[in-house]
């Protein structure tokens, strides 16, 4: 075996240690390995410096974790303060007043209208023989109700999407 | 006849039901967008000697290692939510650190931010503080390699602590480092090949 050849296993033992080999070419070095004393001690070398390396122990300052938890603490409700608060579905009591005046005003209107429309449709439709309970009845279906359904659904949207109120 | 390994219904249920857990990543990465002083604590607690040890390979000193760390934890808590949880949090703290420590040096002119790959880090110890490598040896070959590792390109010094301390990839290392996986792995290279001859012709 010459020297180019331990040159380019060696190289091949860099580039596993470091991990940048594939799964046959690891097992191709692992097979050499196996017989070539000069490529093995050159790994052998390698990782005794990696192992080297293992052998340095700092030591921490004992009052920098409780210095940089403090901070910390210091430093999180302003975080919080800063950020924008979660939607909500519906706003405050405080700064929904005005959505449910706005609700109040539209049910008046609702039963007043009708009322007055009741009236009319009672006028209207006598020729046609409906009774006073038929006119109500209908009148609470396609009149009341959809308008108390469409004044509830304002008031529970987001508040960034309610195109009124 | 064998033991029979069938469970009950009731422990089916129990196993299936039971909502998958999160994983740790992904638990820091809330912890950090919800702003949680729970999760800082441990991570503080978890990280801090491997900060210290990475921002002393990058920077080849100890002093002023300490106000970096904080400055580190703080950038953390202020950026937290930008760490994406599906991936390991080590080379998004140390990028982190890294920037900090950067911008750090070029704001001290003293300090010369030249290096030899062109990456901006050039660094050592004040002529009077002893080398923090010599001071933190604990085994013969660590003495060996102390001057060897003070003397050594930072920017080969990171990734032999990168690859070999912090056991990342090279990709995350590519990462932390903004330089090519290629780069990275000669800088490993290199740096073994400066290392190697200061234990070869010793005994272990």
């Amino acid at each position: 075996m010459n020297l180019d050849d331990h040159e380019s296993f060696q190289r091949m033992i860099d580039q596993n240690l470091a991990g940048a080999i594939s799964a046959e070419r690891e097992q191709f070095l692992r097979e050499h390995l196996s017989t070539c004393a000069p490529c093995k001690q050159y790994l052998d070398a390698s990782n005794r410096v990696i192992a080297g390396l293992s052998g340095f122990s700092f030591e921490l300052n004992p009052t920098l974790n409780s210095r940089i938890v403090a901070a910390l603490r210091l430093q999180v409700p302003q975080d919080r303060a800063a950020r924008p608060r979660p939607r909500r579905f519906i706003r405050p009591f405080t700064v929904s007043l005005k959505a449910w005046a706005a609700l109040a005003v539209a049910l008046s209107m609702s039963i007043v209208g009708s009322a007055l429309l009741c009236k009319m449709v009672t006028f209207l439709l006598v020729p046609v023989h409906f009774d006073n309970a038929q006119v109500q009845a209908g009148v609470l279906v396609f009149w009341l109700l959809p308008s108390l359904c469409a004044a509830a659904c304002l008031l529970m949207a987001p508040v960034q999407k309610r195109a009124i109120a | 006849m064998g033991p029979c390994f069938v469970y009950p219904p009731y422990v089916r249920y129990e196993l299936t039901s039971r909502p998958r857990l999160e994983s740790d990543t992904q638990r820091i990465a809330l912890g950090l967008r919800q702003g949680d002083s729970t999760v800082f604590e441990t991570l503080v607690e978890q990280y801090q000697y491997r900060l210290v040890r990475y921002l002393v390979s990058l920077l080849g000193r100890r002093d002023g290692v300490d106000d970096l760390v904080q400055e580190t934890w703080l950038r953390v808590l202020e950026r937290g939510g930008s760490y994406d949880g599906r991936y390991r949090f080590e080379p998004w703290l140390f990028r982190v650190a890294r920037n900090i420590a950067l911008d750090t040096m070029r704001k001290r002119p003293m300090l010369s931010l030249d290096s030899n790959e062109g990456d901006g880090i050039r660094s050592s110890p004040a002529s009077d503080e002893a080398s923090p490598y010599r001071l933190a040896a604990r085994t013969q070959d660590a003495e060996r390699l102390a001057d060897a590792l003070q003397t050594l390109d930072p920017v080969y010094r990171e990734a032999l602590v990168l690859r070999f301390q912090e056991d990342l990839s090279l990709q995350e290392i590519s990462v932390i480092v903004g330089a090519p996986v290629s780069t990275v792995a000669s800088r490993i290279y290199r740096g073994l090949a400066t290392l190697r001859p200061q234990l070869e012709g010793e005994t272990a």
